[in-house]
């Protein structure tokens, strides 16, 4: 048997557990092999004998020993990863699928759009804008949550409005007495921002139905179609492009994504049944 | 490509021979049924030669039912005879994907790379056979690494790879070399072929068949589901349908297990929601995946004509019915 076998995982360990809100947990994990992705892949997480599911490392990929996972209480397999307490082995399969395409990037004013634990792929994303931030013009940043309590990542927003590339909006659809930012879904941010938005490259990542009205707005500001950049979330079980689980209308999204643009998806049932909604009126 | 002929006495003495060292598969009738078994000295007298179909799918050689992917296995070296030509045509997609090299999967390869396939004519079709109307001949023309025809007690083989040129070297000083293919193989074939013909006369072809597919909203769909019951066993006899799912066990090992687009919740996310919540969504999905999705993605129709999944089907769904009244 050759020695590459991509059904197999590598052995992590789970060296911290930070807990981020009431369902959200993320894991702070370690293997003695280096391991390399793009910012967007995403890795196949397996229990032991329990069960596997992918997640979208939050960490940068700069740092190759180590890897952080921000994960949702969902179901059966995400509940059995919120009952681990540290100190496990856990198995991991990747990198997989298509990521964000950076270098496109480049030169230009970049508007993110984030809403729950998408937040987690977005985390990844920005780490590793920021390590060229010359290289962008600016990084617009949207971040939305149902309550203040329910964003996850909360120590780490101070750390982000100290870079000067750097504009960070939140809102939130139910505020508490301290909260003194906008209120709304998230998409409300994006009337606060003066963008050129014929030439922005935008990123969104968050529920389905926030994925959705986020595009259907970056459209009507003027977006390119090629330029909105969705991430789509299906069931999955190989990650490899073969087991079939994540087609969506012809595209296997573990392979030819989980990262597309507007433009890649729009033809599917998912998006034309959302734009239907708005057809009449 | 040389080309041999054998008495069938003498091919009989050579597979038994042939079947102490190594594993051969060969379909054997049994009551209904036709289906690969095992030969051993008893049964090698019954082998069924040129005949459609074995109930099991090429594919299950290759891609067993069940497979731990995790554990080490040694693969034996081992023969299958009698494979027909539009299983072998279905190793097409079956190899695009397992075999892809950003991803290759080294347990579907090592059987590949360990398996003669012997592949034959099909001289008596069953009453589904349908492959002519998708472009695939019902002979063997890729995919395999021996041919074979017999006919009036003559066995005739032909040799498609440098894995059948070594395999017929065990055995070639009892063979005749012959330059031609016998004439009579010619006349057998055209008469399948015309056979296929009469029995499909009024089943649409690959692009009308992917035009109505595209077409069809709900209403048909809706009208067939109520016969489907979900056993997902048109999947599981289908020789391209490649879909499984990883079944996790202790020590981080996992089963690859078939899986089917016909099952509740093969697609469902957390939070419940299901693009194929419905009876009518898994039906219209199989038959999208078949003859649009797949020539998309590998510029191949994932339907070679084989009609087991007519035969399966619990609820009788009659697969080429169905594409007709798309169709219309
Ligand atoms: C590319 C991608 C990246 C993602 N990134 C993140 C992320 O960073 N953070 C995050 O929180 N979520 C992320 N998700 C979502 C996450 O994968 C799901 O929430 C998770 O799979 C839910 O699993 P569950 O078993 O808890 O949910 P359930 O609702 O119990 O199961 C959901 C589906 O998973 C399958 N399933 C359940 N149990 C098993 C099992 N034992 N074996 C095999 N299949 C099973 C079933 O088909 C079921 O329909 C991502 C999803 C994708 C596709
Ligand atoms: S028809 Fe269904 S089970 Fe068969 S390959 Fe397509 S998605 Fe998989
Ligand atoms: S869809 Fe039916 S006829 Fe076509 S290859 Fe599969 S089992 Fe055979
Ligand atoms: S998850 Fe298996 S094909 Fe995409």
């Amino acid at each position: 048997m050759a020695e590459n076998n991509i059904y197999k995982p590598i052995k992590y360990k789970v060296d911290k557990i930070v807990e981020e809100t009431s369902n959200i947990k993320t894991f702070f994990i370690s293997s003695e092999k280096d391991f390399e992705f793009d910012t967007g892949q995403f890795v196949e997480v397996t229990l032991d004998g329990i069960g596997e599911a992918p997640y979208t490392p939050s960490s940068s990929p700069y740092i190759k020993n180590k890897m952080e996972l921000t994960i949702m209480n969902a179901g059966y397999v995400t509940g059995k990863m919120h009952q681990l307490k540290g100190g496990e082995t856990i198995g991991i399969r990747g990198p997989f699928g298509k990521g964000y395409p950076i270098k496109k990037f480049y030169g230009t004013e970049i508007l993110i759009l984030g809403g729950g634990v998408g937040l987690a792929p977005l985390r990844c994303l920005i780490l590793t804008l920021l390590e060229e931030e010359d290289k962008f013009k600016k990084i617009n940043i949207c971040f939305g949550a149902k309550t203040p309590a329910d964003f996850i990542y909360k120590d780490w927003f101070s750390e982000l409005e100290k870079h000067k590339k750097v504009r960070l909006l939140r809102s939130v659809d139910v505020p508490d007495k301290d909260w003194d930012g906008t209120v709304g879904v998230v998409t409300v941010l994006l009337d606060e921002i003066k963008a050129n938005y014929q030439e922005i490259n935008s990123i969104v990542c968050g529920p389905p139905i926030m994925m959705k009205f986020g595009a259907k707005k970056l459209l009507e500001l003027g977006v390119n179609e090629k330029n909105i950049y969705l991430s789509m979330e299906t069931n999955m079980s190989c990650g490899l492009g073969k087991c079939g689980h994540c087609d969506m209308d012809g595209l296997y999204v573990c392979k030819d994504g989980p990262v597309f643009t507007f433009d890649e998806v729009k033809h599917t049932t998912e998006m034309k049944e959302f734009f239907r909604l708005f057809k009449d009126k | 490509m040389r080309k041999y002929s054998v008495s069938l006495k003498q091919w009989v003495k050579i597979l038994n021979s042939i079947s102490a060292e190594i594993d051969i598969f060969a379909p054997i009738r049994k009551d209904e049924y036709l289906d690969y078994e095992q030969l051993t000295e008893d049964n090698i007298m019954s082998i069924s030669y040129n005949k459609a179909i074995p109930t099991t799918p090429l594919k299950s050689f290759f891609f067993p039912i069940k497979e731990n992917v995790v554990r080490e296995d040694e693969d034996k070296q081992r023969v299958i005879l009698g494979a027909p030509a539009c299983d072998l045509s279905a190793l097409n997609i079956l190899d695009k994907i397992f075999l892809d090299e950003q991803f290759l999967d080294t347990y579907y390869k090592d059987k590949r790379d360990n398996t003669i396939i012997i592949g034959s004519d099909c001289y008596e079709i069953s009453e589904n056979c349908h492959c002519t109307s998708y472009n695939i001949d019902p002979y063997p023309k890729e995919n395999c690494d021996i041919s074979l025809s017999l006919i009036d007690y003559k066995v005739t083989l032909q040799v498609f790879s440098k894995k059948g040129e070594k395999f017929i070297k065990r055995f070639s000083q009892e063979l005749k070399e012959i330059n031609k293919l016998p004439p009579e193989i010619q006349k057998k074939r055209e008469e399948t072929i015309e056979k296929l013909a009469i029995q499909n006369k009024d089943l649409p072809n690959i692009e009308e068949t992917r035009k109505g597919v595209e077409k069809e909203g709900t209403i048909i769909w809706k009208k067939y589901a109520e016969d489907c019951v979900s056993c997902g066993a048109c999947a599981l006899v289908c020789p391209t349908c490649h879909c499984f799912l990883l079944i996790d066990k202790e020590n981080f090992e996992k089963i690859k297990n078939w899986d089917s687009c016909q099952y509740p919740s093969f697609e469902k996310v957390a939070g419940d929601e299901d693009p194929l919540a419905h009876i009518y969504d898994r039906l219209k999905n199989r038959y999208l995946c078949k003859y649009v999705h797949k020539p998309d993605m590998y510029d191949e129709i994932a339907c070679t004509g084989c009609g087991r999944c007519i035969e399966a089907c619990i609820g009788k769904i009659n697969k080429n019915e169905l594409i007709a009244e798309v169709c219309e």
